[in-house]
């Protein structure tokens, strides 16, 4: 153990709470960083949000929506290098390296609404569950159980299509389906964090249920929730790319899976890069939140935590 | 140190006349849960009908092995758990334990609606299980707790200054500066300081972990804490860094101590009265001179023998036989008698002993198709055939049973495949004061076992 | 207890069963290197018990670990020293002793188990909750035993009888072992793998050794289950038993019963015996010898008599005087004051100089080496140091604040 009783001299520089605090970040960061898998995910995070951010810069937005590909009837399937179409066009004309850029702007979109709310809803019902218990943790659970049960793409493609074909739908559908993880991920370590005796001690100050809640139990149990997350930024737009794949998006929305749909016939006669660059961001976008996810579950274990 | 509130309640006021902690009959059972319905299917008998109180100022030691109970009844002791029967009352004076006693001495049914509402009036104002309000607040801030597990019980996510600050904040007693100020303050009583306020609980080594779990406990200025195993995880030097602070802080604060261990030793040095706990139950209560000098229990007697001094010139360890029976299943009579070196007929012999030592044995038992049981003292072991009945009849009559068992045993008959086993029924051994407030539950000692001393 | 009848004049004369010489196990840490064991050295005597002794993070299980090689690498190095370890035919024939830390993965494979044996702390942990005590205590008879039990068998064991023996089967000559003509050898060799696991069941005193084999662990006691390892570790009748700390997770009437227990084995088997543990009265209870750990050395080593009767270091006499008895007074116990130091590539001093009542100035500057109290006793401290001057000499007369 470190020996922070012995230098017990007059001059001891005493950092204040947030320089301790910031220091934590700093030294989790640090470690997180560490490992150079995690940081090849990071860099290519920051360089699709870049795009995000750049979109506008980089493609002149289409009016009114620019959200709705551009077309230019003029050069269809153009190959890469066509000049004013780098990565060529569509068989409708649409420019491929617009689709990638602003494709990003709809992914992310995608995600953070998806993830925001089942993130929300899930901690909200998965807690319920745990920390009350009882009854009340039978019925949030058997519920959970059942829709567990059935496939999520399945499940989300049922809601999607009743709903009709729109990008609002999926991910009103995904919102449904994806929350359920993070109620069982949550409940689990609630269940587990309320057996640790820093609760007890709570308890035994009488303080009230809802702090020792917001104090002791949920900032303990989160970080399995953060790390799920990250990984769904990505597991997400890999499962909404497949719902537009299979034509639940409006056509000509300017979404990854709509845009290697539409390429797809081409493929056989050789017209390649209609499908090929959105895939590639697809993949890369999911392989970038992965990399990151696993190297956060590798540092932020509870058990290693802090040892 | 802080401002004194009414809740803290008449500490300063003449404590001869109430105790502490009074407990009466105090039970926890566990219910054992089965199947997809979670039917009840037994219980486990944790704590089962303890008695005792502890005085202001005195640390009452309580010490028995893992599994006996005692870290429950901390638990329930702390108002972390309600026991299922019995009660627990919290600042009871000696005239309402006294008025207790004489109306639990008449029984239920011929009860007076006087004295009915007299329990009544007793339980809503001590008993910790009903108390509320500002009754309840003066129990929760004059009861704390010290846990065993110094890593466990301090949140890894908060700093130190949170930690032993929080029963301030909740109790609005400091705020700010003056929050900042009064932790300092704990923290060097606990010999810890002001470097150490802004520090997560990983940092430090076990023993400062534990100071700062008994800052915390400290910081309402309580009147009694349980101190639950409070060095078990802690090296010898360390330890006895701990117990010598423990000891002080008692002496400049006049603070009460339930001292929980499985460690003689350290019970010895921190208690002025012991109480051993076997299965659930008291099996000796004394003052530390009594139970070390003069042990009335065998079991007591064993825990000594078994127990390493270093400082003794010549020392033979001993152990006992066998294990800890199942709690959910407690031994008749004596619960210790599976065990007892000295057990005697009386002691509570029942099927499920002789069914234990026949199961020492490869193959007596190996065509036993059924057991009927009519009670724990009489039963009849089915077997597939009358060698086997016949091998099993013969094994109890001349094997080396235990002698007692041999003698308890009221009805050996073997009837074709059927071998018939009764037993004396006995009652359950109860703890008696054999003199001088010293109380034991051995038949050897006590007026219930007159007559098999004979 | 044990025979503590040796003299010092027949301890000297025993064969050594293992030598340990300047053992550096290091750990690679982010804040630099941790020297858990940092130049230890002692050895093991044929037939005797030593005590290993020492409180938590002091390295004793790391030293005891190493004679097995279970220290994990990385982030443990073996960074230096021997251990050399003769067996029983070494020691009939006089032969060369072998380097525990030198010899193949392969050799150390076929001394785990069988020439030198380790029960652990917590027997919860040490045994695989899915598998049966059968299959568990079977294993080690299948690795170091198929031989002898493949020649009681007789010549005429089929080939693939004998490659089950070894457990080099495959799945399809697993499925072949249960039909004739060969289900009759399989069963013969399971049946004398298995007498053979309720003989050394007996031997630690279990009742009813047939069912305790077709328990599962979760079925068994805290107390049962270190039996089923102690029979386990002694199964193979090894040289060397390392015990470390086998009684600390149980109650202390059991702990009586097992201590007794390795105690009376030890004493048939004729097995040496190294006994990890933090408890220096159960030490004092068992054990031959004793050296006493702090901070990665070795501070003091002696016979029981010596190092309970006439504790030289100061952190033995700290220890001793620690541990609550009968005789102390409420509230004064002698606690030694601090924490234990750092050990991330320490300065060369006395590692107990930060808690210390007499350390002096050349205790913070210079490793101690170690000095001879009498032909078994040796410590390792200054102030037992004559040759130096006394200015500068530590002193037990002379306590520094």
């Amino acid at each position: 153990m470190v020996d922070v009783l012995a230098p017990e001299t007059a001059t001891v520089r005493v950092d204040g709470p947030w320089t301790v605090r910031l220091r934590r970040l700093a030294d989790v960061s640090k470690q997180v960083l560490s490992n150079p898998t995690t940081l090849v995910g990071l860099v290519i995070i920051i360089a699709l949000l870049s795009l995000t951010v750049l979109a506008p810069v980089l493609t002149e937005p289409n009016f009114p929506n620019p959200y709705q590909m551009p077309r230019d009837w003029g050069v269809r399937d153009a190959p890469p290098g066509t000049p004013g179409h780098i990565l060529g066009t569509t068989s409708t004309g649409g420019d491929v390296f617009y689709g990638v850029v602003w494709g990003a702007r709809t992914s992310l979109r995608l995600s953070l609404i998806v993830v925001g709310v089942t993130v929300t809803v899930g901690t909200i019902v998965g807690s319920l569950a745990g920390f009350i218990g009882g009854k009340l943790d039978e019925i949030l659970m058997r519920t959970v159980d059942v829709l567990l049960a059935i496939p999520e793409l399945i499940f989300a493609l049922a809601i999607a299509a009743v709903l009709g074909p729109s990008f609002g739908n999926i991910i009103f559908a995904l919102s449904v389906v994806f929350w359920v993880k993070y109620a069982r991920i949550i409940r689990g370590q609630i269940i587990h964090v309320k057996q640790n005796e820093y609760v007890d001690a709570a308890r035994i100050t009488g303080d009230s249920k809802l702090n020792i809640y917001r104090r002791d139990v949920l900032p303990n149990s989160v970080t399995p929730v953060m790390v799920q997350a990250t990984l769904d930024m990505g597991g997400i737009v890999l499962t909404a790319a497949t719902l537009s794949f299979i034509g639940l998006a409006e056509a000509g929305l300017v979404e990854w899976g709509v845009l290697v749909s539409d390429g797809q016939a081409g493929i056989s006669a050789g017209k390649w890069w209609a499908s090929t660059f959105p895939g590639l961001m697809v993949f890369l976008w999911a392989l970038a939140f992965n990399l990151v996810g696993d190297g956060m579950r590798d540092v932020l274990d509870p058990r290693t935590e802090g040892r | 140190m802080t401002t004194v509130s009414t809740e803290r309640g008449t500490r300063q006021q003449s404590t001869d006349d109430r105790a502490v902690i009074t407990l009466r009959g105090v039970e926890k059972y566990f219910p054992i849960k089965e199947g997809a319905l979670q039917r009840v299917v037994g219980q486990v008998r944790a704590v089962d009908g303890v008695s005792f109180e502890v005085r202001p100022g005195e640390t009452m030691g309580l010490v028995g092995e893992s599994g006996c109970g005692k870290t429950t009844l901390g638990r329930c002791i702390s108002g972390l758990t309600p026991p299922t029967g019995g009660k627990i009352y919290f600042r009871l004076p000696d005239a309402a334990a006294a008025r207790l006693d004489e109306i639990d001495a008449v029984p239920e049914n011929e009860r007076t609606q006087e004295q009915r509402k007299e329990v009544a009036r007793i339980d809503a104002e001590h008993g910790i299980t009903q108390l509320s309000g500002v009754g309840w607040r003066t129990y929760r801030r004059n009861c704390q707790v010290v846990f065993q597990d110094s890593f466990s019980s301090l949140n890894p996510r908060q700093l130190v200054k949170d930690i032993v600050g929080r029963p301030l904040r909740v109790y609005r007693e400091a705020s700010g500066q003056e929050l900042t100020e009064n932790v300092v303050s704990l923290l060097e009583s606990v010999g810890l300081g002001r470097q150490h306020l802004y520090r997560y609980p990983h940092q430090f080594s076990g023993g400062q972990r534990q100071r700062i779990s008994i800052a915390r406990a400290l910081a309402l200025d309580p009147e009694f804490i349980v101190l639950d195993e409070p060095t078990s995880a802690l090296d010898v030097s360390v330890q006895a860094q701990i117990l010598n602070l423990l000891h002080e802080l008692q002496s400049e604060r006049g603070l009460t101590y339930l001292f929980i261990s499985h460690d003689l030793g350290v019970v010895r040095l921190m208690s002025d009265r012991i109480a051993v706990m076997y299965l659930g139950k008291i099996a000796e209560h004394g003052t530390a001179h009594e139970l070390f000098e003069d042990p009335r229990h065998p079991y007591t007697e064993a825990l000594l023998a078994a127990n390493p001094d270093i400082s003794a010139e010549v020392s033979e360890m001993k152990g006992l036989s066998g294990t800890v029976p199942d709690p959910a299943n407690p031994p008749e009579g004596c619960r210790f008698h599976t065990r007892c070196p000295v057990a005697t007929p009386a002691c509570g012999w029942e099927v499920d002993d002789a069914v234990a030592w026949l199961q020492t044995n490869e193959t007596l038992l190996a065509g036993l198709l059924d057991v009927e049981r009519r009670s724990n003292f009489d039963a009849t072991l089915v077997f597939s055939d009358a060698a086997a009945a016949g091998a099993v009849d013969d094994a109890i009559q001349n094997g080396n049973v235990p002698a007692p068992m041999k003698t308890a045993l009221a009805d050996l008959s073997t009837d074709e495949t059927k071998v018939h086993i009764r037993f004396t029924a006995v009652e359950p051994v109860e703890l008696e004061d054999i003199g001088g407030g010293h109380l034991t539950a051995c038949l050897l000692h006590t007026s219930q076992g007159r007559g098999i001393r004979e | 207890m044990t025979v503590r009848a040796q003299t010092s004049q027949q301890q000297a004369t025993t064969p050594l069963v293992a030598s340990v010489r300047d053992l550096r196990v290091h750990f690679e840490a982010k804040a630099g290197r941790v020297q858990a064991v940092d130049g230890v050295s002692f050895e093991i005597r044929d037939g005797e018990t030593l005590g290993l002794v020492g409180e938590t993070g002091c390295g004793k299980s790391v030293t005891a670990r190493s004679f097995i090689r279970l220290v994990p690498t990385p982030p443990g190095i073996y960074a230096g020293g021997e251990i050399d370890f003769w067996s029983t035919e070494a020691r009939r024939t006089g032969g060369d002793p072998v380097d525990l830390l030198e010899i193949p993965h392969d050799d150390m494979l076929a001394i785990r188990g069988d020439r030198i044996a380790m029960i652990f702390q917590d027997p919860g942990k040490a045994l695989n909750p899915a598998l049966s005590i059968r299959s568990q205590m079977a294993e080690v008879f299948y690795q170091h035993r198929s031989e002898e039990i493949l020649m009681a068998m007789g010549p005429d064991v089929p080939r693939i009888v004998r490659r089950a023996a070894r457990q080099r089967t495959t799945g399809l000559e697993r499925i072949l072992l249960k039909v004739p003509p060969w289900r009759a050898k399989a069963a013969e060799l399971r049946r004398r793998v298995d007498d053979l696991v309720s003989q050394a069941l007996t031997e630690t005193q279990i009742a009813n050794p047939r069912k305790i084999m077709d328990s599962y662990p979760h079925e068994l006691s805290g107390g049962m289950k270190q039996r089923v390892l102690i029979a386990q570790a002694l199964a193979c009748n090894p040289d060397l038993l390392i015990a470390d700390e086998p009684t600390t997770a149980l109650d202390v009437t059991i702990q009586a019963r097992i201590l007794e227990l390795i105690a009376e084995l030890q004493e048939r088997l004729e097995t040496s015996v190294l006994y990890i543990s933090h408890d220096l009265s159960l030490v004092k209870e068992i054990c031959n010898r004793v050296a006493v750990m702090y901070a990665g050395r070795i501070v003091e080593t002696g016979t029981t008599e010596e190092i309970f009767s006439n504790p030289a270091h100061p952190y033995t006499r700290g220890l001793m005087a620690a541990v609550p008895s009968a005789t102390h007074q409420r509230g004064k116990l002698a606690a030694i004051e601090g924490t234990v130091p750092e050990l991330i590539d320490p300065p060369p001093s006395c590692r107990f100089n930060t808690r210390c009542p007499y350390a002096v100035d050349i205790c913070r500057t210079t490793d101690p080496t170690d000095v001879d109290l009498g032909e078994t006793h040796r410590v390792a401290c200054f102030i037992y140091e004559t040759s130096l001057d006394s200015a500068v000499r530590p002193s037990r007369e002379r306590k520094t604040s």
